[in-house]
């Protein structure tokens, strides 16, 4: 069994501003001593980890999204000759585990049973929502704190045991991430750009005052991105209580988030949503290495036409150079390669698992 | 002695200096606190066990070579936490910024500025004390196959190069054994090492012939030849004392230059 899970990816994002610092711009790195543009690999886990896809991925099946989960069970308990005022109190014990519920309302009795915003509930979920509510039907009785807590548990584990824990949280999930992410860095040099925008007052017919109604300024850049995962498959394990089968599916709703999921940042402004061009897995016991060493040298628009081409063949480059010299990095690989149509993504994603 | 030599390098490194508040601080060399964690993480030693943690810090000397101290870069970081809501609890990071999105004000939001040192690479040099818990020998097999992540100082910066551990038995002293480790090229050459930085390394990275030299233990530890008159010694608040209580204590080490030919 492999210890590490190491990906790699190449990721094309057109203009954008994906990832700013405190003046608005970009971030960005040196290498090589260029500069080159950067995705924080804060900004990567953030992404990833509030995602709709890492959530729809972890659950297997698409689960529902609704604020009247509260309803549905209250409906059970009154089915199930609970006495209205239980029935209340057990039905906001469940449906608060998922979301912050509304505040009572006068004439709507049922409105402090149903969740303020929209949430995700996983068939899981729903099932597990299901025993419960049966099993207090059967013994009249409410609910305990422990079975509360046991219906968002999965969910909760993989979160933590992949990224660690959460700044607010209890402490007592104080656990080592078993995932790691680099700062993701183009492979090219980058020079940022700025735009300087106007925007002008429709209904203002400029007989007096003439101009803009507004301007301002975006800075913004397109890269190729060189990003770098290592996933440690045993202390995965390990975070979740020895359960091999969701540490399996954390693996590949992580993969599946990180090769197609984009950061936020100005999102509507540039719409520069992308997927993953090309991903190297690989899977060994080895001393994990990020292969940016590909790019120290940068790709540029003299020596190089073909941007994304050049940076697969560099990035292979380097990785045989590397096991040449040191030995196999790693013991079996996977590769999805966009323009040579190579590999797929559940290709991809049982290799991970 | 017997010295234990591996490698350094990562686009982007952090080396952690005394941090109470929103500034995180980098030096620009290897800590000793962060290369005893990294060599803790290779053998697989968890953060809270604290007596083989005491151990481990106690038993090695430590040398650093930098061939290249690389470039400050500093990263503007922000984390958002919402307010709490009633009895309600956040149990991922998505409930609290999807769910909790609402509730984020700018006062939770907490700012911080991170340094880092972008295209560094180092030596590291490791000498056994009397009571060292781990032979050289089982730290190198353990480099080559770690337990836990290995990294520059930070998480977010992995290793990108094999450490290439080395050890060299019965050297004069730490200089003797930074000039016989064997150098591998970062980058491809086509030709195999003669064991000295490749030149297209020392072109990209910007290394020269001048050395910094950090070393803790006796100043002739470092060289029995040279004339270290020219050293400069110090204290570095950088040798852990209690992981738990996330204590430090200082500990004194000599600093030599050498300007290249």
């Amino acid at each position: 069994m492999s210890r590490f899970i190491q990906l790699h990816l190449l990721t094309a994002y057109p203009p954008a501003n994906l990832n700013r610092d405190d003046q608005g711009s970009p971030k960005t790195a040196k290498m090589g001593g260029y500069d080159r543009l950067r995705v924080s690999s804060q900004c990567l886990k953030r992404t990833w980890r509030t995602s709709d896809l890492f959530q729809t991925a972890m659950s297997d099946h698409l689960g529902a999204r609704t604020k009247l989960l509260g309803i549905d069970v209250y409906n059970q308990f009154i089915a199930g000759e609970v006495k209205e005022k239980d029935a209340r109190e057990w039905t906001k014990a469940i449906a608060g585990v998922f979301g912050a519920l509304k505040k009572p309302e006068k004439d709507k009795p049922l409105a402090e049973l149903e969740i303020e915003q929209l949430v995700h509930v996983s068939p899981a979920e729903q099932q597990a929502i299901e025993v419960l509510t049966a099993k207090l039907i059967e013994e009249q009785r409410a609910p305990e704190k422990d079975e509360l807590n046991l219906l968002r548990l999965n969910e909760q584990a993989v979160d933590i045991a992949l990224f660690g824990r959460m700044l607010a949280s209890s402490p007592a999930f104080n656990i080592e991430a078993a995932c790691q992410v680099a700062h993701a860095i183009s492979v090219h040099p980058v020079v940022i750009e700025d735009d300087y925008f106007t925007a002008i007052d429709d209904l203002n017919k400029g007989l007096e005052d003439m101009g803009a109604a507004h301007i301002g300024e975006t800075r913004f850049a397109a890269g190729l991105f060189y990003a770098y995962i290592c996933i440690n498959r045993e202390l995965l394990i390990k975070n979740l209580g020895g359960n091999t089968q969701l540490a399996a599916r954390a693996i590949r709703a992580l993969t599946e988030a990180a090769v197609k999921v984009a950061p936020e940042g100005k999102q509507n402004s540039f719409a520069s949503r992308a997927y993953a061009s090309y991903v190297l897995a690989e899977k060994g016991d080895q001393q994990p290495r990020s292969l940016s060493v590909a790019y120290l040298k940068p790709i540029n628009h003299r020596d190089n036409e073909d941007f994304i081409n050049d940076a697969i063949k560099a990035l292979i480059q380097q990785k045989e150079s590397f096991d040449a010299v040191y030995d196999d990095c790693a013991d079996r690989r996977y590769e999805l390669n966009v323009s040579a149509r190579q590999g797929t993504m559940a290709g991809l994603l049982d290799f991970v698992s | 002695m017997d010295i234990l030599l591996f490698r350094l390098y990562g686009p982007m490194a952090s080396w952690g200096e005394i941090a109470v508040g929103e500034s995180r601080h980098t030096a620009n060399y290897p800590s000793k606190s962060a290369v005893l964690g990294l060599i803790g993480a290779a053998l697989g030693i968890e953060r809270d066990d604290e007596v083989i943690q005491s151990r481990l810090q106690q038993g090695y000397a430590l040398a650093v070579e930098v061939l290249s101290a690389g470039q400050l870069l500093r990263d503007y970081h922000t984390a958002q936490v919402p307010d709490s809501v009633g009895k309600f609890t956040y149990r991922t990071r998505r409930d609290e910024l999807v769910l909790g999105k609402e509730r984020i004000r700018l006062g939770g939001t907490i700012l911080s500025s991170r340094e880092y040192r972008s295209d560094a690479l180092a030596l590291v040099a490791v000498r056994a004390l009397a009571d060292a818990p781990f032979s050289l020998g089982q730290i190198r097999e353990k480099l080559l196959r770690p337990v836990f992540h290995l990294y520059l100082g930070r998480k977010s910066c992995p290793l990108a190069a094999p450490l290439h551990p080395q050890l060299l038995i019965d050297q004069a002293s730490f200089l003797a054994a930074f000039k016989a480790y064997r150098h591998q090229s970062l980058l491809p050459t086509g030709q195999s090492s003669d064991g000295q930085p490749s030149e297209r390394d020392c072109y990209w990275l910007g290394i020269s012939g001048e050395r910094h030299y950090f070393w803790e233990g006796a100043p002739e530890d470092f060289s029995d030849s040279l004339d270290l008159t020219r050293r400069q010694t110090r204290i570095r608040h950088d040798q852990p004392l209690s992981r738990k209580r996330w204590q430090f204590v200082p500990r004194q080490e000599h600093y030599f230059y050498q300007a290249g030919e």
